[in-house]
């Protein structure tokens, strides 16, 4: 798929940690950072939870891009970040068979404090985004048969 | 299985101005009230007044609606007020969804209104989403452990653990060194009030020893630990100390005469030196000598002459069992590098806490002032050394980052330092290199004055352009100070004095052990992290772990042992109920869907907490700590994080992108 700089407002998914990148959004917020709009935050315990249907979920839904903001290394459950590494591979390699550009999945840690990387990887995937043809487009390129 | 949606009532906060001078609150409501399952939407000033709570509760108890979204500030805040509220409406607290338009919505797109007030018509769209499909939920009641652990046995530890005592529970203080005291021992005079340190210390450590609830294990590092609010638990690995006797100094002295005295002794921040057995001072609590083992060699066996020493280092491992923790792991002086301000390369400059040391009647010139057996004539102080440092001026941390952060005890220790030598030696000439003189607190004003009144001469220098130190050679004077002072429009000085003081911020102590246990926020600045500096300012993130003293951040023994015992009456809020209630947000199966698999507990291999019973996977609520790992793998979606399902997420997402002509 070629890429094309184009003019639309991707949407971005933030799959955000209660314990780390949620509360980095609101010190982002206290510092009064103005960023990318069109990107939304769900609050969740651990995006370990998620399998992997649900990003495709997400895609088919509109958002055109999905920001796994973790906690990393300072996840507080054991052995969940091992994990959601492993399963954002394996989403890679699913998302390359259905042709759909990896740019669109990031997965990065971010801290209670973070607020300058939070609001970096929105503008940055945001950025990366609009090289990409709108998600509906992309899904509707899929060839049938392709699973 | 299909459930029943909720009626769902939602209420938009205009916080003030705070979320409506950007986002149009009455678009939103009006947006949201035509939305599927929301039977009411309303806005209000504050939400959280008892006015907005009243909205809610009112609804709910003329059965209008069944769940409810407040659209305000991150739930962080309010959401036990929102909680509350529910609660006195007779309905389940966790029919709560919250959506946050003010720290992701009103203050982070503040220049552009229109998209901002759509953002905010999303995101609660999507919390409206998630509330018609929330449950009624009960929390996991916890019996709670009717016991305080307090870790670090300084002033802020000392009093925290009185304060538990003294209403009557039970408490284990863990230190990690052979003595009780902290920094507040190696202090002469506290200010304001002028008082000894050690007379403070001997109240509270008399009152702590004689309390038969208070149990201590010195000489004893934090190895592990877990559980929950109301039920934590400690390992701890205590160290024998060597010796079971009491002695006092000369006695020690006495025993240990044929010892060498060649470790730089840590009291006196490495001005004297100390054997491998030893006491800090006099009067020390426990009186009881204690080995050095890291610098203790097997043949000093044979050079101790006293009774009750035994030379194994044998450990012990101890696990203690409480309903809450405090921690009081306080800080350690920032060590300047080698270099800075001449430090470590001129023998001549010190740090402030060093020069406490040496005008202290048991310091290692016994409190008379000199340097390099040499009388003093002219003193120096550098303010800000380790504090407020600047990016590309001062040299970074391990970390990469500077302390730009003001350590705030400083300026008052350093004017009563100034104030104290003018005083005891008024022929003496002090000057005093600052950036800025914060002595902020209750009478601290008062030592800036006395210096003046004192004829302490002020030079003020600037941060870009900090003093340069550098040994006099050959002058009369030991160490040369070059300043640009601005308070003469940056005239060049050129000082000469026979001693610097480096008046020193404060640095976290490296207790990562314990932060990599708990799973402990830190700041930018390296400290532990409060909940909220103003709303919830002695509480971790870590529900049931409280913060007393200078692991929070720097503060002098005023604000540090008022933090300890507000931390003490968090701590009470807590052991003093027989039951805690947890969150309830754990695994639940669905045991129509489970067929057995067991990928769920494969996956919950580090945890634990599912087994399968009849070829159902069961969940052990007290061990399940809701990550969700489970959920991921379930064949058959059998399996979900309650309050957190995947249909609720897969409803806010589908909800939550509302085309262009919708929004409009």
């Amino acid at each position: 798929m070629t890429k094309v700089e184009s003019s639309y407002t991707p949407n971005i998914l933030l799959l955000s940690t209660i314990d780390c990148a949620y509360p980095g959004a609101d010190w982002a917020g206290q510092m009064h950072m103005d960023h990318y709009v069109q990107a939304f935050n769900l609050r969740v315990p651990s995006p370990a939870m998620f399998p992997e249907e649900f990003y495709f979920y997400c895609f088919e839904q509109g958002f055109d891009g999905i920001l796994i903001m973790s906690c990393g290394a300072e996840c507080p459950y054991p052995g969940a970040y091992d994990r959601l590494a492993k399963r954002v591979d394996h989403l890679y390699k699913m998302m390359k068979e259905r042709n759909l550009e990896t740019d669109r999945l990031r997965l990065t840690a971010i801290c209670t404090v973070c607020a300058q990387a939070y609001v970096k990887e929105i503008e940055d995937m945001a950025g990366n985004l609009k090289t990409l043809p709108p998600i509906k487009k992309a899904l509707g390129d899929i060839p049938q048969g392709v699973n | 299985m299909t459930k029943e949606k909720k009626r769902v009532g939602v209420y938009i906060c205009h916080c003030g101005g705070n979320i409506s001078d950007v986002v149009d609150v009455e678009a939103v409501r009006a947006y949201i009230e035509k939305l599927d399952g929301v039977a009411v939407a309303r806005k209000n000033m504050f939400m959280c007044s008892s006015d907005g709570q009243k909205m809610i509760e009112q609804d709910l108890k003329d059965g209008l609606i069944d769940s409810v979204v407040v659209a305000s500030c991150t739930p962080k805040l309010h959401q036990g007020t929102f909680r509350g509220a529910l609660s006195r409406a007779g309905q389940n607290i966790y029919l709560l969804e919250q959506s946050n338009i003010r720290e992701q919505v009103s203050w982070t797109h503040t220049h552009d209104h229109a998209a901002a007030t759509n953002k905010a018509k999303q995101l609660v769209a999507a919390a409206a989403a998630k509330a018609e499909m929330l449950e009624p939920l009960e929390p996991i009641k916890v019996k709670t452990v009717p016991c305080g652990i307090v870790i670090g046995g300084g002033i802020a530890g000392l009093r925290a653990v009185r304060d538990l005592s003294k209403w009557g529970m039970n408490v284990v203080l863990v230190e990690k060194s052979p003595f009780l005291g902290g920094r507040t021992a190696q202090l002469d005079h506290v200010f304001p009030t002028k008082e000894k340190a050690r007379d403070l210390l001997d109240k509270l450590i008399k009152e702590v020893i004689a309390d038969p609830k208070v149990t201590i294990y010195l000489n004893s590092q934090v190895i592990d630990g877990g559980g929950s609010l109301g039920d934590f638990f400690v390992k701890i690995e205590q160290t024998f100390r060597g010796c079971t006797e009491k002695y006092d100094l000369k006695e020690l002295e006495d025993a240990i005469k044929d010892l060498p005295k060649d470790i730089k002794n840590e009291f006196d921040y490495g001005l004297s030196y100390r054997k491998s057995i030893w006491m800090p001072y006099e009067g020390c609590w426990p009186s009881i000598p204690a080995v050095d083992w890291e610098n203790f060699q097997p043949e000093d066996a044979d050079k101790v002459n006293g009774s009750g020493f035994e030379f194994q280092p044998n450990k012990e491992i101890i696990e203690v069992r409480g309903g809450s923790i405090i921690l009081a792991t306080g800080f350690d002086p920032y060590q300047p590098a080698q270099g800075e301000y001449g430090y470590g390369t001129i023998p001549e400059v010190i740090t402030l806490p060093q020069l406490v040391r040496l005008m202290a009647d048991d310091g290692p010139s016994n409190g008379r002032l000199e340097i390099n057996e040499h009388p003093v004539r002219s003193v120096a102080f550098i303010h800000c050394v380790g504090s407020r440092q600047v990016e590309g001026i001062n040299n970074p941390q391990p970390d990469g980052k500077v302390n730009n952060y003001c350590s705030r005890a400083c300026c008052t220790a350093t004017l009563q330092a100034a104030n104290e030598l003018k005083e005891r030696y008024p022929d003496l000439h002090v000057f005093d290199l600052y950036q800025d003189i914060r002595t902020y607190g209750h009478g601290h004003e008062e030592y800036y004055q006395q210096a003046s009144k004192n004829q302490i001469l002020f030079l003020r220098y600037d941060p870009l352009n900090p003093a340069t130190v550098r040994p006099s050679n050959g002058r009369e004077t030991a160490v040369s100070i070059t300043v640009k002072d601005l308070l003469t429009q940056g005239e060049e000085m050129e000082l000469g004095v026979d001693l610097v003081v480096l008046s020193v911020g404060m640095m976290p102590r490296n207790i990562e052990q314990i932060i990599d246990i708990f799973k402990l926020p830190q700041g930018a600045d390296r400290f532990l992290q409060e909940v909220h500096p103003k709303l919830r300012p002695v509480e971790l993130a870590v529900e049931g772990i409280m913060l007393a003293g200078t692991c929070q951040g720097p503060m002098d023994i005023t604000e540090a042992t008022a933090a300890a015992s507000a931390a003490a009456a968090k701590s009470m809020n807590i052991l003093s109920q027989e039951y805690v209630y947890l969150n309830p947000y754990i695994a639940r199966v669905d045991e129509d869907l489970c067929t057995g698999t067991g990928l769920c507990i494969e996956e919950c291999s580090e945890v634990n907490a599912i087994r399968l019973e009849n070829g159902k996977a069961v969940i052990n609520k007290t061990i399940c700590n809701g990550c969700g790992m489970c959920v991921a793998v379930c064949p058959n979606d059998a399996i979900n994080i309650q309050g957190w399902t995947i249909p609720q997420y897969k409803n806010m997402v589908s909800k939550m992108l509302i085309p262009a002509q919708e929004l409009a």
